[in-house]
């Protein structure tokens, strides 16, 4: 290479350098020419996320794939060039237009005069003030007014009155300039100026804030790992725990109750040893259709769908705030209370519907968490009149509240939303260790101190299995045949499920399971003949 | 005990005195071998940890397994299996030796360099009192700094009265109405 070509190397980069878009606008070229982060990356030759890093400002273009990225960006821009920003209109900032109507002598009214008035200037004398002179009509808006114009008509102090009706009337069409205003293209309405939305903007920056931790910390882990995708996942599920514990402090700062993190257990709570379990039952479902078989013959084909982030979901449920009281009978049932019940439930007689209780061999009394007990409840009710309601013994329970989690679902909810649509695997696994390992360590747990509440872990769990059945019985009326309902978030239907559930990955929706198990994706059964 | 706590229970009230609830929660902190001892993953676990170091034996000592080093050669070695007797004695040896060896990790979790640990305590129970002799107590939050070290040698050396007189200390701090947290229903702390 000779000593002249290096440096005209050197020099055409700086030439892009010098030209090098800003973030938003190189996501915008790319995605102008419709391409995806994949393909820039193997462009360019860098990773994925690189690519993503350098669109969203995380990170500037370095080399290796600095130069070549600028190259690109600088061929679309001519393929694209951007366009121009629209000019601001006097009226496209409501709030601001209220402030420029402050009594100062502003030479351009806040709203568009006709041009024949725009010239116009209030006289004043040598010391800067107004001077006043006989009254008359304003040549503006009408009205008598003592103070004159530098030609000598009246006018209002400053020019800041509204141009009457028939003068605008007079003179009809240069008030309007010869392009459209921008405005009046807009689809989106000009919000009505009221007052100002303080407190919807502080809850909005608190929001930015804590998901500005979340994504604060993906990014730090993976400049530690130097860009290795698998070194900072592993990382940041280390972190999950004391991560989530912060955000979960942060939502609570300007909360209304105090809860109890350490409340006295009732014995029914407490784990007999370390590995055997508590007494209450979370009504996890395994529930098989007994008319349809794998082993039968036949060929009815059966979707496997699993439920998005099923988990998630299930913090928008009622939690007991303080310590478990205990109250026997119907006592400690009421809306705003929520614990652990000891029921007996009636027996389920729809063997093509999974039983709300789960897959129960022994009868008799069980304790059930709050949510299972709602759920009886609702199917006893008249709307949908399908058992009768549990009898009740006793129960602990607290006063509740069902929005406890809920700003703490927020966060993740739209954390994993803004990741699914940037393709983002690494935050998503981050937020998914993140809302699981929450639930699972809420109890007793050396992985997290912070809180001993078992029974909101059981609440949390039970809340996700009354949602699959919620699930399960919209398939069911929608005429789909459940043929398996299994764990926390599996739904085994026939038919066309895709009339009655949206296809997807959001928390709304459903997706295929696959897997390895001969009962995955999508499969056949048949029809037992007995 | 401090205050004008008579008597815990009179009016149908239930807790446990704060010294309790104080050892209970360090107690809480320790951990070791899960497996119980009469299984052979647990026995064989806790006789390796006793007879690493010569604090393993003194342990034993103190539990009374008084057995010749041929028998505990044949215990570790599994040819032969201890008694119901002295698998419990073992037991109590590992976890005897356990506390104090896990003493000092705790002093140093508690104090947190000085800073202390905030400690949540829960008021006794008054679901069970008549309504006009029911008090208003709510749960409080402190940070508890400078008494961590005698509070675990105390629960090491299971000093009710030294842990009683740690529990006053603290509450104190909580101002006016100490008193009525000289009985709890619990404790708790993240450390």
């Amino acid at each position: 290479m000779s000593q002249e070509s290096s440096v005209e190397a050197l020099l055409e980069e700086a030439r892009l350098n010098a030209s090098m878009p800003s973030p938003a606008e190189r996501q915008r070229l790319r995605e102008a020419a419709n391409l995806s982060r994949a393909q820039v990356a193997a462009a360019v030759g860098v990773g994925r996320t690189t690519v993503a890093n350098w669109e969203t400002g995380h990170s500037e273009p370095t080399p290796p794939g600095r130069l070549e990225y600028l190259k690109l960006l600088k061929g679309l821009a001519e393929i694209y060039p951007a366009i121009p920003a629209a000019a601001p209109e006097p009226t496209a900032d409501p709030v601001a237009a209220l402030f420029t109507e402050t009594p100062t002598p502003t030479p351009t009214p806040a709203v568009s005069a006709p041009s024949a008035f725009t010239g116009l200037q209030t006289l004043r004398g040598l010391d800067g003030r107004a001077i006043e002179g006989d009254p008359g009509p304003c040549i503006r808006c009408g009205v008598t007014t003592t103070y004159q114009s530098t030609d000598g008509r009246p006018l209002h102090s400053g020019a800041l009155c509204q141009p009457a009706g028939p003068a605008t009337a007079a003179s009809p069409a240069p008030a309007q300039p010869s392009a459209p205003a921008p405005a009046l293209v807009s689809p989106t309405p000009v919000p009505v100026p009221g007052r100002p939305e303080r407190r919807a903007r502080s809850a909005a920056q608190a929001q930015e804030e804590t998901t500005g931790l979340i994504s604060r910390a993906v990014h730090a882990e993976l400049t530690r790992a130097g860009g290795d995708w698998d070194v900072a996942l592993k990382a940041l599920i280390k972190r999950a725990i004391p991560d989530v514990m912060h955000l979960f402090n942060e939502t609570r700062a300007t909360a209304r109750y105090d809860y109890t993190a350490y409340p006295a257990l009732p014995d029914i709570l407490k784990k007999p040893s370390k590995k055997d379990p508590d007494q209450i039952w979370e009504a996890r479902p395994r529930f098989h259709h007994p008319g349809y078989s794998l082993r039968a013959p036949g060929d009815i084909k059966v979707t496997a769908l699993d439920v998005n982030a099923a988990y998630l979901s299930a913090l928008k449920c009622w939690l007991p705030i303080g310590r478990l009281e205990h109250s026997t009978g119907t006592d400690g049932v009421e809306s705003k209370r929520s614990g652990v019940h000891l029921i007996t439930p009636a027996p389920w007689v729809h063997p093509h519907l999974p039983d709300p209780i789960g897959d129960r061999d022994e009868p008799g009394a069980l304790w059930v968490t709050n949510s299972t007990l709602r759920l009886l409840q609702r199917l006893s009710g008249p709307k949908y009149a399908l058992t009768d309601a549990p009898v009740i013994h006793e129960s602990w329970t607290s006063g509740a509240t069902e929005n406890f989690l809920d700003a703490l679902r927020k966060t993740l909810s739209a954390a994993r939303e803004t990741a699914l649509n940037e393709d983002d695997t690494l935050t998503l696994e981050y937020v998914k260790a993140m809302y699981s390992k929450f639930i699972s360590t809420m109890g007793e747990s050396i992985h997290n101190r912070e809180m001993v509440r078992p029974d909101w872990m059981h609440i949390i769990h039970s809340q996700a299995y009354a949602n699959l059945w919620g699930k399960a019985y919209k398939a069911h009326q929608a005429g789909l045949e459940v043929i398996s309902m299994m764990g926390t978030d599996e739904l085994h239907v026939t038919g066309d499920w895709r009339d009655v559930f949206p296809e997807g990955r959001g928390v709304a929706q459903m997706k295929i399971k696959h897997g390895d198990a001969k009962a995955s994706g999508e499969y056949t059964v048949g029809k037992v003949t007995s | 005990m401090a205050g004008r706590w008579m008597d815990l229970g009179m009016f149908n009230a239930h807790g446990v005195p704060g010294a309790d609830a104080l050892g209970a929660a360090i107690e809480h902190m320790v951990t070791g071998i899960a497996s119980p001892v009469d299984t052979d993953r647990g026995l064989s676990a806790r006789l390796r940890y006793l007879t690493k170091t010569d604090a393993g034996y003194e342990a034993m000592d103190r539990a009374g397994i008084h057995v010749s080093p041929r028998t505990l050669m044949a215990w570790l070695a599994e040819e032969r299996t201890p008694n119901k007797a002295n698998r419990s004695r073992l037991d109590a040896a590992y976890w005897d030796l356990r506390r104090r060896n896990v003493a000092t990790d705790l002093k140093h979790r508690l104090n947190n360099d000085g800073r202390g640990t905030r400690v949540e305590i829960n008021p006794v129970d008054q679901s069970g009192v008549e309504r006009r002799h029911q008090r208003d107590v709510a749960s409080r939050s402190i940070k508890v700094r400078g008494v961590w070290d005698r509070a675990v040698d105390a629960w090491l050396d299971e000093d009710l009265a030294e842990l009683d007189a740690i529990w006053d200390q603290i509450i104190v701090d909580i101002g006016s109405e100490y008193d009525a947290y000289s009985n709890v229903s619990s404790i708790g702390w993240a450390a």
